[in-house]
């Protein structure tokens, strides 16, 4: 087990543009499951295969504890990484494939099959070390790389979207599984994934990663109650958190009409323009004669069971915005309806139109 | 019952009509008449075959004709030759090729794309062009008359190097190289622990179109090589002397020659066919 510090870690394709990775500082704790999540692009897999050795560190370095690993080939660094396919050698059986690093590392047979055994029974694969992986299902062959990743006892974990390639009921059994896994384990994880939900779920803390900058560090519900900026706020929850243009005077945003108190922050510097951010619940269905209430015109209605979420329109300025609204009432609004709507002020977020950043 | 003339699909598989059968048949025919041919001409001599109808069936008599070829030419020590060159250029054509396919296909290194390009380059340059420098070549190591002036200069081919570089581009996922360094191997053992065994379909083929290749050469071994000392096919040469030279006897050392190959063939055909179809596959 280790920490893993990133300082000023950056990395720089030939022929791009852009680095990949820009100078990024992000420290992981001994034991921590750090989860990087961001769009397709946004250089959390870079990350992760820059601490792997995979790819080169052009500036600034990573360390695994206190040895700096930016030069250090993969195979010294005590990594053990699960890949988005898997990756496992189609030639060999389970156990070959789970004991392969420790063939590598000089592990004398007996050991090294005491070791897979115990990893299999861990996973729920003795039954299958002498299968080939062709011969497995998703699920399996996720755990036989699961297998192959603990059966090292590494000092850190690299996961690199592990479930994308399973169906929705089975990446919500492993999500669980990976979780109580790593819990059990103690070895420092990062995680990379693109969905948020596995994001909120998983992670101790949650990196939010955007066009190869690190936007916000947080435990997840600090994602999700005090968003950074824009980006953060936008990309995290779902349904994702409406994003409203509106302007500040006095201590108070005017949306559409509806004034609400903003904090000190929002007001100052004679900042006109800002962003207003209220996630789907943080609105509340409110009588027709209330006046501080937008008026949305419903365009279609998610009914989930628990909740429903009301997608459609409202007037802001000159344009419409789309809003989506969590109703608590099952059946109580329909698709064509106008309905009144009011934002929490408690539980509405700020941000600067211009820069992005959060507001208070 | 109505005969299928149309291909059916029966478990999945599609099977041929009449009209395929027939065609595939008549194409079989086609292709093996030649070697049935010199069958029935290494079993005749030259004023039967040359008679108003020429027979059509072989007789014993061949086996004379193989004897008296025997007689006339080196034909076993240029089999013994042939399977020694040949063997090696194979063995060391898919050894070498496999390394630099590897090497270009899935290892990072200045100068890779350019490299690849001169090596492609090279099979542009006629063989005839260099044979004077490489004669001379061979002649100034000592090797002029030896075998390995015939193994030496083909042991790689820039055909072979692009061949598998291209396979093992497309079969081995860039992931499982990187899983296998992540599990501690260098290059040397991921060559040869995952790329080798995913690759085997392509050192296959490579090897039958090696062995072939350097079984029927003929061009260089006859500069290179002395009749003393010859490969199968230099060795064909000494069959034909004399004002006129026996069909018969040219025919049956031809065939005495030309089994070794039907055998590798025969072993390696299952092979063959499934690394081609996967290239197919993988386009």
């Amino acid at each position: 087990m280790a920490t893993v510090t990133f300082k000023g870690a950056q990395r720089w394709y030939a022929g791009a543009d852009s680095p990949a990775v820009v100078g990024l500082d992000l420290e992981i704790g001994d034991g921590e499951f750090m989860v990087l999540v961001g769009p397709s692009g946004c250089g959390k897999s870079t990350t992760l295969r820059m601490l792997a050795g995979l790819e080169p560190v052009d500036a600034g370095s990573v360390f695994i504890g206190d040895r700096d690993v930016s030069l250090v080939p993969p195979k010294d660094r005590d990594i053990a990484m699960v890949f988005q396919n898997y990756a496992l050698y189609p030639h060999m059986t389970v156990e070959d494939n789970m004991g392969f690093a420790l063939r590598m590392a000089g592990m004398k047979r007996p050991e090294r099959r005491r070791r897979v055994a115990e990893a299999a029974r861990m996973l729920g694969l003795t039954d299958y070390l002498d299968r080939k992986p062709r011969a497995l299902s998703g699920g399996q062959r996720q755990r036989v790389a699961m297998g192959r990743a603990i059966v090292r006892d590494p000092a850190v974990f690299c996961m690199d979207e592990p479930l994308s390639n399973l169906d929705a009921k089975m990446r919500v059994q492993t999500r669980a599984d990976i979780a109580a896994l790593q819990a059990e384990l103690g070895t420092t994880t990062v995680y990379v994934t693109h969905d948020q939900v596995e994001a909120m779920t998983m992670g101790h803390r949650v990196a939010v990663m955007n066009e190869g900058a690190l936007q916000q560090v947080d435990v997840p519900l600090g994602l999700y109650d005090r968003p950074a900026n824009l980006f953060v706020a936008g990309f995290i929850g779902s349904p994702r958190m409406n994003l409203l243009p509106a302007t500040v005077r006095d201590g108070r945003a005017t949306l559409g009409g509806v004034e609400v108190p903003v904090p000190a922050a929002a007001d100052g510097g004679g900042r006109a323009a800002v962003v207003l951010g209220v996630r789907p619940e943080s609105f509340r269905l409110v009588p027709g004669d209330d006046a501080a209430a937008l008026s949305l015109e419903v365009a279609l209605v998610e009914e989930l069971g628990a909740d429903s979420f009301v997608h459609g329109h409202v007037r802001i300025g000159d344009e419409r915005q789309l809003l989506i609204v969590r109703s608590g009432d099952r059946g109580s609004v329909r698709p064509g309806e106008v309905v009144r709507v009011r934002p929490d002020p408690a539980r509405t977020h700020v941000f600067d139109a211009q820069t992005g950043a959060r507001l208070d | 019952m109505r005969a299928r003339t149309h291909g059916a699909t029966v478990g999945g598989v599609m099977r041929g009509g009449w009209v395929s059968y027939t065609l595939v048949g008549l194409v079989t025919l086609v292709s093996v008449f030649p070697l049935y041919y010199t069958i029935v001409m290494a079993s005749h001599t030259n004023a039967e075959m040359a008679s108003g109808t020429p027979p059509v069936l072989p007789t014993l008599s061949i086996v004379d004709n193989v004897k008296k070829a025997l007689d006339l030419a080196p034909l076993n020590q240029g089999l013994i030759n042939s399977l020694i060159v040949s063997g090696a250029i194979t063995v060391g054509t898919v050894t070498l090729c496999t390394l630099a396919g590897f090497a270009f296909a899935k290892l990072r290194f200045r100068g890779s794309a350019v490299l690849l390009a001169i090596c492609v380059a090279t099979m542009m340059v006629p063989l005839q062009m260099g044979v004077i420098p490489l004669y001379m070549m061979m002649a100034r190591l000592g090797l002029a008359g030896h075998l390995q002036a015939v193994i030496l200069p083909s042991l790689c081919t820039a055909f072979g190097v692009f061949f598998m570089r291209q396979y093992i581009a497309g079969a081995v996922p860039d992931e499982l190289i990187e899983a296998a360094y992540m599990d501690g191997a260098g290059p040397f053992r991921v060559l040869v622990s995952i790329v080798v065994p995913a690759a085997r379909p392509a050192m296959a083929v490579l090897a039958m179109l090696t062995f072939l290749t350097a079984w029927n050469d003929f061009f260089w071994p006859i500069i290179v090589l002395s009749t003393q000392n010859p490969t199968v096919q230099v060795s064909f040469q000494s069959l034909a002397t004399g004002y006129a030279p026996q069909q018969s006897i040219i025919m049956a050392g031809t065939l005495y020659g030309t089994v070794p190959v039907l055998v590798v063939f025969a072993l390696l055909g299952r092979q063959i066919v499934g690394g081609i179809m996967q290239g197919a596959v993988k386009g």
